[in-house]
């Protein structure tokens, strides 16, 4: 009696189940197919939108020294890196243009800092790769810690006003700077 | 004209063609019935599986004979680096761990058409290869496209490489973890091949489950054995003391093993009553699926982690094949699911069917817990932008009440009667057992372990110990009794299975009291200073250094409790430019001290800093994972033959032991 | 008589829980330390916590936590600091609130719903 009536009203379980399970796999494909691994992705910081962290250092590669206090009026770009990080050798021919892009003009500039690396290993990547613009050592990590850097590279954009308006990481490209800064100017 | 390139282009060409034309061949042949295309399927899988041969044969080549004109050598091989390690790059680095997945699975492919030759025209068989051989069809596409391991190098050729990344260098273990993983993922192809035949044909009452039941044990001890090397390596070459960080790719293998877990259990109940067959097929479907998510999480570079690999086009690919397979099978599952359940019915709660049906719907659970926590930040930051983390404290506190919830059926179910079970038997039955769990906690207390969840954790291992040991004393004495040898009372699937629970047991008390006890500290000393760390006296000897062509070390000579000197290390590669750390332990059954040297002297005679880590009872993580591994096999070997079994009823076996001793009231 | 062998088994297990989890010395500063440690990540490496990691911003950390434990602050607002400064991201436990939340709810409500399919499933296949 019971088995005639349980195959009277076949529950549909497994239909329904699979129905669940179903839609949230497509979203979890959808979720997984649409993510960007890491590359130049601007993201948020707890300094974004407060002043840049006061920076006042010698440079390692004969620019004198470099306050980040004096860089008001144009915009920063400041450069976490190391020389044995993958991606900061990449980004590293976008800096290079960008800083050459803004020379003239005077606008922009750009300022590398040293993350858990050797000094004479920054000073022959940069023979060999180019790029003249200042580059501060941080020897315990201070400038580091108070940026609140995750990894490198990571670069944060520094408005003229010296607030912080923006934070990039796994690498910028050229063509992406020259947008960010083109929308934060047009956004002022 | 690259000779390797060619040939070994060639070769996965040849693979690919015999692939796809056997999918093809196979598929008309079911079509149309012709008897003579089924027969064809062995042809092309052997061909597949020259071509597969030949590649890794070639890159074998390349590699040893440090061929730098290919990309993948010249991305991972060095001169310097030792002939093993060298031989085990091969799968040390995207392209050629694909080569040897497509391998293992080309061999599987043509393990199942000889095994099965007498059948080799009945459709479930002919299905069951066409699967496999679309499965291999897509590695070998892979090889041919995002994926191409003997790509050219562009411009000019080096005279030496990089060598393979320094933490996969100098560790034998790192040489034999990834294929005895791949050995367990893709063994499990062959069920769940299996089981597309059967959905496809509808004809899931058979015995084709029992037919691939060796099989699946054998991919599961397999994946088993991966996974804890993989903790054994974590903990011995990354210097942070620990072996499990529930790290995604960590969390992509022990995923497929939790329902491969929950199947081997459940299929139990399928042969015996014929029952839970869609939860068996939906579990080996999603064992299956869960290979490819993981493989992707981990190939994608989608995910942060201390084992990312690098990133490349074949993300799209494998999420795309992901999302091919859960498709077919939830399609397959939703159209004759339900149509395919079993007449039987589970009497009651308290049986041996039910306590197995809890163990799905817990492993079912667990894996998606872990599921959730691994993805939850990737579907958090599409939704809201916020980065967010899901790290060690989340997975702990929500999987130890599953892991003590399967700890107290793993006590329990051995005991348990088919059918029905009265309080009557099982009081009689877990009497002692729990004695044991009493047993296992009054010793925790007494030897100073504290906290409500790890003494728990050990007084339900020692009641699920005493259950299984109760089970191999009887099995003992039915052997004596029926007058087989006492070895006798350790093989087949039963007691197999109950040594197999021992290890089980052994690793998570030992995980609970690796993780829940460990304790330590840093101190600086200067040379020939002592200081006394987590109760162990340490002096600091000196530093030693030593330079060869592959690499620099620093070691830091230590004494630890005037006895033994160990020495951790600090190693420079030339080409990483980053120091990477090796510890140096001092193991022991009762606990491991773990040294590492976390600070070199900034001047030659200079302090140095050093972390003292004690971890009581970690080296029983290792024994009772050997012990899984002895298990499985034992569990593999045939025991008595079963008298074939007809879907609703219980046959009694002899040689193991009896159910119902008693009669149930 | 057996009814007695699992009353004495119930009064040995309670008494050993009840010690257990009872007599336990306050935990030192030092393990305190190491256990916020163990649930902030640290920022510059992929995955490993404060405690774990050799980098040196995680050293950094380490010591930021040990001044605030003799500060006196409580577990919670230490991490509340490290999340301020360098972002929730490194809090290694997510927020039990908002959309966040909904990675612990989740799970339990999945497990809940699975026991009361089987309760269903039960009452529907025998007389229970």
């Amino acid at each position: 009696m019971n088995e005639a009536v349980a195959s009277r009203a076949r529950p549909r379980t497994a239909l329904w189940v699979a129905i669940a399970i179903g839609v949230a796999i497509a979203l979890l494909v959808t979720v997984l197919a649409t993510r960007d691994p890491a590359s130049s992705r601007l993201v948020r910081s707890p300094l974004v939108g407060r002043t840049a962290p006061d920076m006042d250092a010698p440079t390692i590669n004969d620019a004198g020294r470099f306050s980040l206090s004096d860089q008001r009026g144009k915009w920063l770009l400041v450069n976490f890196f190391a020389t044995w990080c993958v991606p900061c050798q990449q980004e590293h021919d976008d800096l290079v243009r960008f800083a050459a892009a803004h020379t003239g003009a005077g606008d922009a500039a750009v300022v590398s800092v040293v993350f858990s690396d050797e000094t004479s290993d920054v000073r022959k990547f940069f023979a060999r790769r180019g790029g003249d613009w200042p580059v501060v050592a941080d020897e315990n990590g201070t400038y580091a810690t108070a940026w609140g850097v995750a990894r490198v590279p990571e670069s944060y954009l520094v408005a003229p006003s010296g607030l912080v308006v923006g934070k990039i990481t796994g690498g910028v490209k050229f063509a992406f700077l020259q947008a960010q800064l083109a929308r934060f100017e047009a956004g002022r | 004209m690259n000779v390797n390139a060619s040939l070994g282009t060639a070769a996965v060409a040849i693979g690919f063609a015999a692939s796809a034309v056997g999918v093809v061949t196979l598929g008309v042949g079911l079509r149309r019935r012709q008897e003579k295309l089924l027969r064809l399927g062995r042809t092309y899988a052997l061909v597949a599986l020259v071509g597969v041969v030949a590649s890794f044969v070639v890159m074998e080549r390349a590699l040893l004979g440090h061929d730098f004109s290919l990309e993948y050598v010249a991305e991972h091989g060095n001169r310097a680096v030792p002939t093993m390690y060298t031989f085990a790059s091969l799968w040390g680095a995207l392209e050629g761990s694909i080569i040897l997945w497509t391998l293992i699975l080309c061999a599987y492919t043509v393990a199942v058409t000889v095994r099965f030759r007498e059948r080799v025209v009945d459709p479930l068989v002919a299905w069951a290869t066409l699967t496999m051989l679309a499965v291999s069809t897509f590695f070998f596409a892979l090889m041919l496209g995002p994926a191409n391991p003997f790509q050219a190098v562009a411009g000019r050729i080096p005279l030496d490489g990089p060598g393979p990344n320094p933490l996969l260098q100098d560790h034998p273990l790192m040489a034999i973890h990834p294929p005895f993983l791949y050995l367990g993922y893709v063994g499990f192809t062959v069920p769940f091949a299996f089981c597309i035949a059967a959905l496809v044909t509808g004809r899931v009452g058979e015995g084709w489950l029992a037919t691939t039941r060796r099989w699946t044990l054998l991919s599961w001890g397999f994946l088993t054995v991966g996974i804890v090397l993989g903790a054994w390596w974590s903990y011995e070459v990354l210097g942070w003391g620990g072996f499990w960080a529930w790290d995604p790719v960590e969390n992509a293998s022990f995923l497929p093993w939790l329902t491969g877990t929950a199947y081997i259990h459940s299929v139990m109940v399928q042969e015996r009553r014929g029952m839970l067959r869609v939860w068996n097929l939906s579990l080996l479907l999603a064992t299956f699926s869960l290979t490819i998510l993981g493989t992707f999480l981990t190939r994608s570079g989608v995910l942060d982690s201390v084992h990312s690999f690098t990133q490349s086009a074949i993300g799209a690919w494998l999420l795309s094949f992901f999302g091919l397979v859960v498709g077919v099978s939830l399609g397959l599952i939703a159209w004759r699911g339900d149509r395919l359940r079993s007449p039987g019915r589970v009497d009651s709660p308290v049986s041996r069917e039910g306590a197995f049906l809890a163990n799905n719907v817990l492993f079912a659970a667990f894996a998606f817990v872990v599921l959730l926590g691994t993805v939850f930040p990737l579907i958090y930051e599409a939704l809201k932008g916020d980065p967010v983390t899901v790290g060690r404290p989340y997975f702990d506190r929500m999987t130890m009440p599953i892991g003590l919830a399967l700890l107290f059926l793993m006590a329990v179910a051995p005991v348990l009667p088919w059918r029905k079970a009265s309080h009557e038997v099982l009081r009689h039955r877990l009497l002692w057992p729990a004695w044991a769990g009493a047993a296992g906690l009054v010793l925790a207390v007494v030897v100073g372990a504290r906290g409500l969840a790890p003494l728990v954790a050990f007084g339900l291992g020692g009641f699920a110990a005493g259950s299984a040991c109760r089970q191999l004393v009887l099995a003992a004495r039915a052997a004596r009794r029926s007058g087989m040898s006492p070895f006798g009372a350790v093989v087949g699937r039963a007691n197999g299975g109950m040594i197999v629970h021992l290890g089980v047991i052994i690793v998570a008390v030992a995980f609970t009291s690796a993780t829940a006890f460990s304790h330590g500290d840093e101190v600086r000393l200067r040379e020939g200073e002592t200081a006394t760390v987590a109760g162990h006296t340490v002096t600091y000897l000196g530093t030693e250094r030593e330079e060869t062509a592959r690499k620099t070390t620093v070691k830091a000579r230590l004494r630890l409790d005037g006895g033994q000197v160990f020495a951790p290390a600090l190693n420079r590669y030339p080409n990483a430019t980053q120091t990477i750390g090796t510890p140096s332990v001092d193991v022991g059954l009762r606990r491991d001290v773990y040294l590492t040297f976390v600070e070199a002297p900034k001047q030659p005679g200079g302090s140095v800093v050093i972390g003292v880590l004690v971890e009581p009872l970690v080296s029983w993580l290792w024994i009772g994972g050997l012990i899984m591994a002895i298990g499985t096999l034992l569990a593999l070997v045939p025991g008595r033959r079963r008298l074939p079994t007809a879907p609703v009823s219980e046959q009694p076996v002899t040689g193991q032991v009896p159910d119902d001793e008693l009669v149930t009231a | 008589m057996r009814k007695l062998a699992w009353a004495a088994l119930g009064a040995v297990v309670a008494v050993a829980l009840v010690i257990g989890v009872t007599d336990r010395s306050p935990a030192t500063d030092e393990e305190r330390a190491h256990r916020i440690g163990r649930t902030v990540m640290c920022p510059a490496c992929s995955g490993e916590t404060v405690t774990d990691s050799q980098a040196p911003v995680a050293v950094n950390i380490r010591r930021q936590i040990s001044q605030r434990i003799s500060a006196g602050e409580s577990d919670d607002e230490i991490r509340d600091a490290l999340a301020t400064a360098y972002g929730e991201r490194v809090i290694l436990t997510p927020p039990k609130s908002g959309v966040a939340g909904l990675v612990w709810v989740l799970p339990v409500a999945a497990l809940v719903a699975a026991a009361a399919g089987l309760v269903l499933a039960f009452r529907r296949w025998s007389h229970w």
